[in-house]
């Protein structure tokens, strides 16, 4: 079979590179008639007709278009990005004869190049919860982190401080250099009072953002908050969303036991952002600088993960591991993932499921990140890499694969999380056997990796559920923040 | 399907941990360490602590510390500055060893998975056993538990019967 991997046949047939035969056929046969050089329609030379054609005698034949699509892929690879990956497999050699099996992608996204010592602004908002329940430590706390802030930006960074209660306000905005004692004063008057309207912080704050366009520069809005809000939780989230796909990350912390972990965590999860669980209010400055220190590293912003799959192969689970762990939501095979930092190296774990396949080769996914380098820039930075395995009619025994060690250590973390999560929503589904029991199990494992502290929360959890057939909010916060950030690697031993 | 030795639940074939239970699935759970009989090991003596309590300590920064696993002939440099933990992978358990004898044949040979460590202080080098299963023997005494020695060079290390040689460069 001939081809010339340098052109892309999908393109000239208009499908996707995962397009079924039946698909590719019907594509072909509506352009073959369009532009057949007997046809009245025909306008454009025969040169197109040729290609149309050339395109088809490849992708219709299997042999022919599995050849294509590897040096397609070979040819993918050599381009040169700021950015670099390296994409690990738990296996590459699978069974033929599984009706579904499983196995994992590890993929580790770092920078590519150094960029010099400059520092790229921030365009930032700080969002803070100024509700009743904020009154004496929480809101004090929250003012000295905020002062500090100030002083740790640099007079180029432009910060919006909102605050908010049943209302939201625009304390003050503008570029650091100029309004640093100003914004010191304003903040030390905050007083705490009213209710929590949470959509109104986040809408004020992020109207905040892009004031000045033109100019390469990290978005990104802090929300501190304490309470529930109600009833604007899907607004919340739509808020999120459209801040996503402006490149404006969303961090959420939230101080104490009331506020609703799973809206803080969805949050920041739809906009590329992380949330924070401030168990005592002393907490919120360690926190709040390391924040902003790690916004101030930033290499890449508006990271974009795309995963393809070709038919009967679908992602089951997705989760980000490093730097923190964090569950991955997937619309439509994409995800955002945020910033990338310098020194912070973004790690994602893929479970994947593949139905049974014929033996020999077989291209099964593609994944693809796009990204904006600031410091160079760059825009929509583009890496693209085919997943393929190998079928086999002979099976290999699961104690003789050899996993990397980076795949076991993203997947012992995620496995622990994932033990948590089913604990709480047995609860919500009221099943409180299973769910002592399985708050148990993650007990176990916890000792099992010398985390002592966090393996008595967990019983202690487990025995106030039996009592009480409901868990704690302190508890079921620490367990879910606190296996979110285990460091496995070295800790097991500590 | 598989089924999960721990636990009992179903998973797909390829999966590497069940989630309800957390167990590592390719091996169900953690590689236990086997005690190997009294007669296959060297005969421990009184190890004299304190001995060597009077030698000099000094000047010999910046040493580097090689092992040769003596099975494998494999040759592993010491990261300097940190402790370095040697004994076998258990994915399950979150147990990552810095030096991993697995592949030396670490199973058969006993070493546990937190078999034992060896770090530098002001220019010398130390071994520790962390409460192994089979010991860890410096040129053939056994070491107690948690009681550092000090490494020289051409020392010979046995875990369980996994034998490694020390050499130092100063």
């Amino acid at each position: 079979m001939v081809f010339d991997a340098e052109k892309d046949y999908y393109a000239i047939l208009g499908v996707s590179s995962f397009a079924t035969p039946q698909e590719i056929k019907r594509a072909y046969h509506k352009l073959a008639r369009r532009y057949h050089p007997d046809s009245r329609e025909a306008q454009t030379p025969t040169r197109l007709f040729h290609q149309i054609q050339e395109a088809y005698s490849v992708l219709s034949d299997p042999a022919g278009r599995n050849a294509y699509d590897r040096q397609r892929d070979e040819l993918g690879r050599g381009d040169e990005t700021a950015m670099a990956w390296q994409v690990l497999l738990s296996r590459k050699t699978l069974y033929s004869k599984h009706e579904e099996q499983v196995f994992y992608a590890l993929l580790e996204i770092g920078p590519a190049v150094a960029l010099g010592d400059e520092r790229i602004p921030l365009d930032l908002s700080v969002v803070i919860d100024r509700s009743t329940s904020m009154k004496g430590a929480r809101i004090e706390n929250v003012k000295e982190a905020a002062r500090q802030i100030v002083d740790q930006l640099h007079d180029e960074d432009k910060l919006a401080l909102v605050t908010f209660n049943d209302r939201a306000e625009v304390v003050m905005s503008g570029r650091v250099g100029s309004t640093r004692a100003q914004a010191k004063a304003k903040i030390t008057a905050l007083r705490s009072e009213g209710g929590t309207e949470l959509l109104q912080g986040i809408r004020f704050g992020l109207a905040e953002i892009g004031a000045y366009p033109g100019q390469d520069v990290v978005n990104h809005l802090i929300l501190l908050t304490d309470g529930r809000t109600y009833g604007d939780d899907r607004a919340c989230l739509a808020a999120a969303d459209r801040a996503g796909k402006r490149g404006i990350g969303i961090s959420t912390m939230g101080i104490g036991e009331d506020w609703n972990d799973d809206l803080l965590d969805e949050i920041a999860s739809r906009s590329g952002g992380t949330s924070a669980y401030i168990a005592s209010p002393s907490q919120v400055r360690t926190l709040l600088e390391k924040r902003i220190r790690s916004l101030g590293s930033v290499f890449a912003t508006g990271l974009n993960l795309t995963v393809r799959s070709a038919a009967g192969v679908r992602v089951e689970s997705a989760f980000q591991t490093s730097p923190s762990l964090e569950r991955l939501h997937l619309s439509d095979g994409m995800t955002r993932l945020g910033a990338l930092e310098i020194d912070a190296p973004r790690k994602v774990l893929l479970e994947i499921v593949v139905e049974r396949r014929s033996p020999g080769e077989h291209r099964l996914l593609q994944v693809e990140l796009t990204a904006d380098v600031p410091g160079l820039d760059l825009k929509s930075e583009r890496l693209k890499r085919d997943i393929w395995c190998t079928f086999t009619e002979e099976e290999v025994s699961p104690r003789e694969v050899k996993v990397p060690p980076a795949i076991l250590n993203a997947l012992s973390r995620t496995t622990l999380y994932r033990m948590q999560e089913q604990a709480w929503s047995a609860l919500e589904e009221g099943q409180v056997d299973r769910a002592t029991s399985q708050l148990e199990m993650v007990a176990t494992r916890l000792l099992d990796l010398g985390e002592e502290r966090l393996a008595r929360a967990a019983l202690l959890e487990a025995e106030h559920i039996t009592k009480r057939g409901n868990p704690t909010a302190e508890g079921r916060k620490r367990i879910k923040y606190g296996t979110r950030s285990l460091d496995t690697g070295r800790k097991a031993y500590d | 399907m598989i089924e999960c030795p721990c636990c009992g639940r179903k998973h797909r074939p390829g999966t590497l941990f069940c989630t309800e239970c957390g167990v590592y699935l390719p091996t169900g759970g953690p590689l236990g360490t086997e005690p190997i009989p009294e007669r296959d090991l060297p005969a421990a003596r009184a190890h004299a602590w304190g001995a060597d309590a009077d030698r000099e300590t000094a000047e010999q920064l910046n040493a580097v510390l090689r092992i040769k696993v003596l099975s494998s002939d494999r040759q592993i440099q010491l990261p300097s500055g940190e402790d370095v933990r040697v004994g076998r992978l258990d994915a399950a358990h979150g147990i990552f060893p810095d030096i991993d004898l697995t592949p030396d044949g670490g199973l058969e040979g006993g070493v546990s998975r937190r078999h034992c460590k060896i770090y530098e202080e002001d220019g010398d080098y130390f071994v520790e056993d962390l409460g192994s299963a089979n010991g860890t023997f410096l040129d053939g005494e056994r070491l107690t538990p948690y009681l550092p020695h000090v490494l020289e060079d051409g020392d010979k290390l046995q875990l369980g019967r996994v034998e490694l040689e020390v050499a130092i460069q100063r």
